[in-house]
């Protein structure tokens, strides 16, 4: 159903593009500087992620979204077979059966990919059910379901930051929608009335020695506590103007674990300083409101609830990620999208930003009421 | 549609919230914390490694080494850059020949306490396993070489027992000095104590930049932010001794127990100050191991007691020159004053015997002093009381330290008032009467006794006994130590040389009890001891329970130089048994003396 339309052109959502763009430059130049000095192995695979996701997100953006709504139910019953091909075939690193190996070059990680379907289809179950009304608790257990499946296979292999990240999206999207206030309070008193039992019963010790780490990070220097406190050592170090690209010791000196990945925020804070991670938060904060934007310009509930989704998805990944970096939020293992290494989560955002791309570039006429922001 | 329209507006504001909390949490970490975590950051990556200084040597004071120092190559661990214990383990218990477990056990249990505290694993590697070492050093990350100084005797056990030891610091050596490093070695007794903060030095310290494993990496980019200091090394210590004197006066010893004092009676050097038995300092060099410690500590002989400054014993008739000196000051008796010695002396009930069964006869001061009879000496400190006789004990310097500046003990010069303090219990005059004589409650180091005899030998000057004659920093600023004069002990000339006169009898005159001191060249004077040991078993037999031998001495009689003091524990009769020591030691100094003058004309 691909159709050309001069109007499509006109109305692509260019500012978003190029401030994806723009990050992208951006995570490059970081990934430089903290894989220089093992070879630049990662800068070389991302530029190819980058590459490969850039065009999964024009191609995705020229896909009508109503098309996308039509399928979106084969694409969740697709992502939770592959969740259940990982859990069988999934090739271990460190403790997790998360990643299967495409060929001898890549990996992917489904349950980073699994977020735009389960999005989706959260959006069309919304779309049809939506009657203009707050849910109660009963109304909910459909929803829960359809979250509850692809949550429990990855909570399996386990991947804990991913779980996470599902949760907050999907339970932001229902919170968007509504819930009565009374169900959200019986909702909240389940949930700790059910913490202690978790506590003593369903979380390994590891995941308890995780969450005291976070209480007190001296309790561990040696091991997530370590990561912690050097990570927000890189930081601070930084100070204002920061030590300046490749001159950051901590980086260089490969204090920071996990440069590449979920500690990328700390290395380009090492580097740029106060100003350099400012601006990288202003940027995202644009498009995150570029993404709300286009949801408030659409007309059907699919697609609100699908931009929604996908601001949640953005948000939460920076919101935990660079928390953790920072030392707000425990470390859990959330990459920050578009600033990350790694396949999967670069893929999930260009597709995710192609979704909205998508949306926005056939809503026209523009109503003249919102926030213009190209 | 327009109730998602508001929620998207609540949405953004939300959005709004948490960046902006997440820039000020930035604003705090980045510019309010940022200088302590810039300092943090340095912390992290550079690790700081010492520069012992090494220890200040001991030498004798003609610059002849009694103490060196030699390198030695010590293997440390940093346990927080240890990325594999296993195989750290296996690799040092191969190329050490040390127990892979040990040296595992070690390493895991120091991570548990101080994982940023180097540890020690093995210490003075020889060279072979040092290059082994240096070759492989990149495949050890957290292993750390350190050259430290080992303590070297030259001279073996030549002595140690003024010398003194050096071990581990303790709490208490960290709290004197906070600066020390934790494996640093501190002086423990001796000279090594004493001079502790001369010897010591200062230690420097180099930075170096590593990476996340400990691993030295090239430090250019961050050569700014590195700092180091050279060490300064402890200064050289000269001491008065004469290595010649002390092996002589340690051979004189031999197999005996006891010490030998030999000071220069004019300005209070310590040429030699022998103690026997003693130990061997190199047990101590490495920090001694407890089963080596242990041994030395239960060993019945004390060799770790410097006798010669520690050692407590009743002086015997040395101390009848304090008594005559006393009386005739005191004005009690005049030097002509006879009185008759039947052998035994009756005090109410009690009966005090002379040494000389049969009686001395009519005896003056002199003749008193050279046949050392008691029973004079029994009355005039009967005339004199304890009281008055406590104070010229105390002018002699019994009583109180010598301030040698190594480990001494003060003995008693007892009187009234001590006896009350001490035991609760009145004076008794059997208790003068045997003070005189140097029994009783009286106790002396021989150190004290050679004070005593320079001090009667130079006319009344006693002098603070000077150990050490200057230090001597590596760049070569010396600081003489001047020597000190206690006291003038309040006595006229006339009385001391009537003392000195009676003196030269004892070694000079037919019937004087040191004739064995004799030398052909050097009229020499002295005084014999032979001090019961009163707490001894008599019963067992043996050796133990013998008197200890005292001699005293001064060389020569009319000039006097050099006084010799010898105590040989459980020796039997000082003429006997230790004045023939004194001969020894007083014929070899006169002896170098010789030499060094006909050395110095050439």
């Amino acid at each position: 159903m691909i159709m050309f339309d001069r109007r499509l052109f006109y109305s692509f959502g260019w500012s978003l593009f190029l401030m994806i763009l723009a990050f992208s430059a951006l995570s490059l130049l970081n990934l430089y500087s903290a894989s220089y000095q093992t070879g630049l192995v990662f800068f070389k695979k991302q530029i190819l992620w980058v590459g490969l996701g850039v065009l999964c997100m024009l191609v995705v953006s020229f896909i009508n979204y109503k098309l996308l709504k039509q399928y979106s139910l084969y694409l969740y019953v697709l992502s939770i077979l592959l969740l259940l091909f990982v859990l069988y075939f999934g090739r271990e690193v460190s403790g997790s059966k998360s990643w299967i190996s495409i060929g001898s070059f890549a990996t992917i990680q489904p349950s980073e990919l699994v977020k735009i379907p389960v999005i989706l289809a959260l959006a069309r179950f919304y779309d049809n059910d939506y009657q203009g009304y707050s849910y109660g608790l009963l109304d909910l257990i459909k929803p829960a379901l359809l979250v509850a499946f692809p949550l429990v296979l990855v909570m399996l292999q386990p991947d804990l930051g991913t779980a996470l990240t599902i949760i907050l999206i999907s339970g932001s999207m229902i919170l968007f929608i509504g819930v009565r206030k009374r169900s959200l309070a019986l909702l909240l008193a389940l949930v700790l009335g059910f913490s202690y039992p978790a506590w003593h019963f369903f979380l390994k010790p590891y995941q308890k020695e995780r969450i005291k780490t976070f209480v007190d990070p001296s309790r561990d220097p040696l091991d997530s506590g370590y990561n912690a406190i050097q990570s927000r050592i890189a930081v601070g170090s930084g100070g204002f103007t920061g030590k300046g690209f490749m001159a950051g010791s901590q980086t260089q000196l490969r204090f920071i674990p996990a440069q590449q990945t979920d500690f990328a925020f700390s290395v380009l804070a090492e580097e740029w300083g106060f100003l350099g991670g400012v601006a990288a938060l202003l940027l995202y904060f644009m498009i995150i409101l570029w993404i709300l934007d286009t949801a408030s310009r659409s007309k059907d509930k699919f697609s609100v609830l699908v931009c929604f989704g996908i601001a949640a998805m953005f948000f939460w990944h920076i919101v935990v990620n660079v928390g953790m970096v920072i030392g707000l939020l425990p470390i859990t293992g959330v990459p920050l999208l578009l600033l990350s290494y790694g396949g999967s989560s670069t893929l999930t955002a260009m597709i995710g930003v192609g979704i909205v791309l998508g949306i926005r570039m056939r809503k026209f006429p523009v109503p003249a009421t919102a926030v213009e922001l190209r | 549609m327009q109730d998602f329209r508001s929620r998207l507006v609540v949405s953004t504001i939300i959005l709004g919230i948490a960046f902006l909390v997440l820039a000020s949490r930035l604003w705090f970490l980045q510019v309010l914390k940022g200088d302590e975590f810039e300092l943090f950051s340095l912390e992290n990556r550079i690790r700081v490694e010492r520069i012992p200084a090494p220890r200040g040597r001991v030498l004798d004071r003609y610059g002849r080494e009694l103490v060196v120092n030699r390198p030695s190559f010590d293997i440390y661990v940093l346990p927080k850059d240890v990325d594999d214990v296993v195989s750290l383990s296996k690799n040092l218990s191969m190329i050490l020949e040390l127990d892979n477990k040990d040296i595992a056990e070690k390493v895991s249990q120091a991570s548990r306490k101080n994982r940023f505290k180097t540890i020690l694993i093995a210490q003075d590697i020889n060279r072979d396993q040092l290059a082994f070492i240096e070759a492989r050093r990149s495949s050890l990350p957290g292993l750390i070489i350190e050259v430290n100084n080992l303590r070297q005797y030259p001279h073996g056990t030549l002595g140690a027992s003024f010398l003194g030891y050096i071990g581990k610091v303790n709490e208490n050596d960290l709290e004197d000095n906070p600066k020390l490093s934790n494996n640093a070695l501190v002086g423990k007794t001796g000279i090594e104590k004493s001079w502790e903060s001369s010897l010591h030095g200062e230690d420097g310290f180099v930075q170096k930049v590593t990476d996340a494993l400990g691993r030295e990496v090239d430090s250019s980019p961050f050569q700014k932010d590195l700092k180091s200091k050279n060490s300064v090394p402890g200064k050289d210590i000269f001491l008065a001794i004469d290595i010649d004197l002390q092996k002589a006066a340690e051979e004189a010893l031999g197999e005996e127990s006891g010490a030998i004092v030999a000071v220069n009676v004019k300005n209070g050097q310590v040429l030699a100050l022998a103690s026997k038995p003693s130990f061997d300092p190199a047990d101590f060099i490495k920090g001694i191991d407890s089963k080596t410690w242990t041994k030395l500590m239960n060993d019945k002989t004390f060799p770790l007691v410097n006798r010669a400054t520690q050692g407590l014993y009743a002086p015997g008739s040395v101390f009848k020159m304090v008594a005559s000196a006393a009386a005739m000051k005191e004005g009690i008796v005049n030097p002509d004053n006879r009185f008759h010695c039947p052998g035994y002396y009756r005090l109410g009930t009690h009966t005090f015997r002379c040494w000389k069964r049969g009686g001395h006869g009519w005896m003056n001061m002199r003749n008193a002093i050279v046949q050392s009879c008691d029973v004079y000496f029994y009355k005039i400190a009967e005339r004199l009381g304890i009281d008055t006789f406590a104070k010229y004990m105390n002018n002699f310097g019994f009583g109180s330290v010598t301030g040698i500046g190594i480990e001494e003990r003060a003995g008693v010069a007892p009187s009234r008032e001590w006896k009350l303090k001490r035991f609760k219990k009145p004076w008794y005059k059997g208790e003068t009467i045997v003070s005189a004589i140097g029994q009783g409650y009286v106790s002396t180091t021989p150190l004290q006794i050679a004070v005593m005899t320079a001090a009667i030998a130079n006319g009344g000057t006693l002098l603070k006994p000077n150990l050490v004659l200057k230090e001597v920093t590596f760049s070569g600023d010396v600081n003489e130590i001047k020597p000190e004069r206690v006291a003038r002990v309040p006595v006229e000339d006339e009385i001391i040389s009537i003392i000195r006169d009676a003196m030269t009898g004892v070694v000079n005159d037919p019937r004087g009890t040191g004739r064995r001191a004799r030398l052909e060249n050097v009229t020499v004077a002295g005084k014999t001891g032979t001090a019961q040991v009163v707490s001894l078993d008599a019963q067992t037999g043996n050796k133990s329970h013998m008197d200890h031998a005292w001699f005293t001495s001064f060389a020569p009689a009319e000039a006097p130089e050099i006084a010799v003091t010898v105590l040989v524990e459980h020796g039997g009769k000082g003429g006997a048994v230790a004045a023939p020591l004194a001969k020894k030691i007083m014929e070899i100094y006169f002896k170098l003396k010789e030499e060094r003058k006909a050395n110095d004309n050439v």
